[in-house]
Parts: structure tokens; C-alpha cells; sequence
């Protein structure tokens, strides 16, 4: 049995899941979106992440978002590659 | 250089173990006016969001959590020692109110998913006509029936959940409608005591509601109840 101050991850199955992204998410949601915050000293860097990640509240609602994006991405990842592979040199 | 500023603990009560802290970096303490602060050396300015920091961040967080209630700072406090040291002077008293009403105390999640209120909308709306303006004007009162239909099932179950463990915890925080999906996220402040009470509370709760997903997470430091001033709004959007 699990220590009762481990994180825990419980689907409707009722069962903790090895979720690692899931656990992620969470971990996200709480240390970027809350906490103890002194006002001006919060300097993050997105200069090498995509943007969508800075829709954290939209991303992280649910897991099933996350998948719808993730889902979109690979989408237009396809379209793209298709783009550049007809666009001629 | 700055220092990266982990959580506030009670003086005394930060761990003396050896804590990696972003970047590989070792955690110390830092004492200032009665209080135990995590700190790390920084070298540069800003700190890259990446899942190797996030969970670095979390992970000496958790480590304080497992001895006692800190106060977490969110991610990316990069401050000078000085600036630290004025703030927690200045902040003295709220911040001892703060560890007042957290001291023993964790926080858990849960996040309750439903497909139903989306449904009922579509039921009772027309498909989108051929004309746009009449099929904008369909989409628009479905989006606002949508979000009525989604707060009023929040409040319901923000009720219902009450009803359950409303006797296991100390404060709430409660987000309504974050998505169609998502209908209610509930922050819950309790006691290290009750936390197995709390699980088997909302086992309970999932039995009456097979039609709910249901994703509980924690203990966690007080994230959702650590804050001394208004909620931070970051120019980045993410408050």
C-alpha cells in the first residue's frame, strides 16, 4: 500500500494510474498557476517553448484538451510536412 | 546572482537533508525573520519552463511537504537575497497569519468531467441553418446556453460534493466551467489526518455518479491557499 503522502492519479476505474503526462499536467497546473507569488520577481523564460503552452489554464483543464491539441498538432504537422514537401525549391 | 526561491517554511522546520534543486543546483535555507526559505543559486535571469524544471521545482517542494506545511512560491521566483529578505520583513505578519491556517494541513484535487451538459444543449437547439448569419446566430446562442447549462450543473455539483466531504475540509477553492468538458475543480484545504477519509470519501461520491470522471490528485502544498495578496495576473495568461 502507498504511503498515504504520495501524489496519487485516480481514474473513474477507481485505480491509481501510471499517468506520467497526467501527473505532469497536474504538477503544471499547480506550480505555474499557483503558489505564493512576490509580485514582480516571476521571470520565466518562453522563448524556446511553443506558445500554446502559455494557454495553461485551457491546456491543463483536462486531460482530454491536452489530447485535442496534441491531436491538432500532429494534424498540422502532417499538413505542414505535406506543404513543404510540394513547395519546390 | 539571484536566487531561485523554492517556499517559506516555519524556522525550524525545513529539512536538513540534501535537496537538488533546479538545475542541479543545492537547495539551502535561508533565515529571515523567523522563517525558513528554500533557496538555490541562480546564474542567469530567467528560468526556462521545461518539464526537467517544473519537476525539479515540485520535487523539493514535495520533499518539504513530507515534514511539515510550506508555503509554496510559484514557479520562476527568481529575487535577490536582499529583496527576499525585505519581503519576508515586510510580509512578516501575513505570512505568520498564513502558516496559522495552513500549519497541518494539505491540499488535494479533484476535477470533476462530464459529457452531459453538451449534450442537453444539442438537444435542444436546431442544427445550423444554410444562411451564415442565421447558422452564427445558432452558434451563438448555443455557446451561451452551453455555459449556463455548464455553471448551473457546476453548482450542483459543487452541492453535491459538499454534501460529502464538506465535514473533512478546512477551505475551498472552487473553478466552474473551465471547458465543456471540465465542469468543476475543487481545491481542498484538510487536514494530513483526514486524507484517507477524504479518498474514500469521493470513492463514495464516484459510485453515486458513474457518469462523472472523476481525477483526484494529491497531497500537494497548499498551492491554491498560500497566497498572501490578489491572485498574480501574469501578462503571459497564466494566473
Amino acid at each position: 500500500m502507498s504511503s498515504p503522502f504520495d501524489q496519487i492519479i485516480i481514474t473513474e476505474g477507481g485505480e491509481p494510474v501510471d499517468e506520467v503526462e497526467l501527473s505532469l499536467l497536474e504538477t503544471l497546473d499547480h506550480v505555474l498557476n499557483r503558489g505564493l507569488v512576490i509580485a514582480g520577481e516571476i521571470t520565466i523564460s518562453v522563448a524556446d517553448i511553443d506558445l500554446v503552452f502559455l494557454g495553461l489554464n485551457v491546456l491543463l483543464s483536462s486531460v482530454e484538451t491536452a489530447h485535442e491539441v496534441l491531436h491538432k498538432r500532429a494534424v498540422n504537422d502532417e499538413r505542414t510536412g505535406a506543404v513543404n514537401e510540394q513547395t519546390p525549391e | 546572482m539571484k536566487l531561485y526561491a523554492y517556499c517559506f517554511t516555519e524556522d525550524g522546520d525545513a529539512p536538513s537533508e540534501f535537496l537538488t534543486g533546479i538545475g542541479g543546483s543545492q537547495v539551502r535555507v535561508l533565515k529571515a525573520e523567523g522563517f525558513s526559505i528554500l533557496v538555490s543559486d541562480f546564474p542567469t535571469e530567467t528560468v526556462p519552463i521545461n518539464r526537467h524544471n517544473v519537476l525539479a521545482h515540485s520535487a523539493v517542494i514535495q520533499r518539504v511537504l513530507a515534514h511539515t506545511t510550506p508555503l509554496p512560491l510559484r514557479f520562476g521566483t527568481l529575487i535577490a537575497e536582499e529583496q527576499l529578505r525585505n519581503y519576508a520583513c515586510a510580509k512578516r505578519e501575513a505570512l505568520h497569519e498564513k502558516f496559522d491556517s495552513l500549519r497541518g494541513c494539505i491540499e488535494m484535487n479533484v476535477k470533476l468531467i462530464s459529457q452531459a451538459a453538451q449534450a442537453v444543449v444539442r438537444q435542444h437547439l436546431p442544427q445550423p441553418a444554410d444562411k451564415p448569419g442565421t447558422a452564427f446566430l445558432v452558434q451563438k446562442r448555443r455557446e451561451i446556453l452551453g455555459s449556463e447549462t455548464r455553471i448551473a450543473e457546476a453548482k450542483r455539483l459543487a452541492a453535491w460534493l459538499e454534501e460529502h466531504i464538506g465535514d473533512l475540509i478546512k477551505e475551498a477553492s472552487i473553478e466552474q466551467s473551465r471547458t465543456d468538458k471540465l465542469i468543476l475543480a475543487a481545491s481542498h484545504l484538510l487536514e494530513r489526518g483526514v486524507v484517507e477519509q477524504y479518498r474514500a470519501r469521493l470513492k463514495t461520491a464516484r459510485a453515486e455518479r458513474p457518469e462523472l470522471h472523476f481525477l483526484v490528485s494529491g497531497p500537494w502544498a497548499p498551492y491554491s491557499f498560500a497566497n498572501i495578496e490578489l491572485e498574480f495576473k501574469s501578462q503571459f495568461g497564466v494566473s
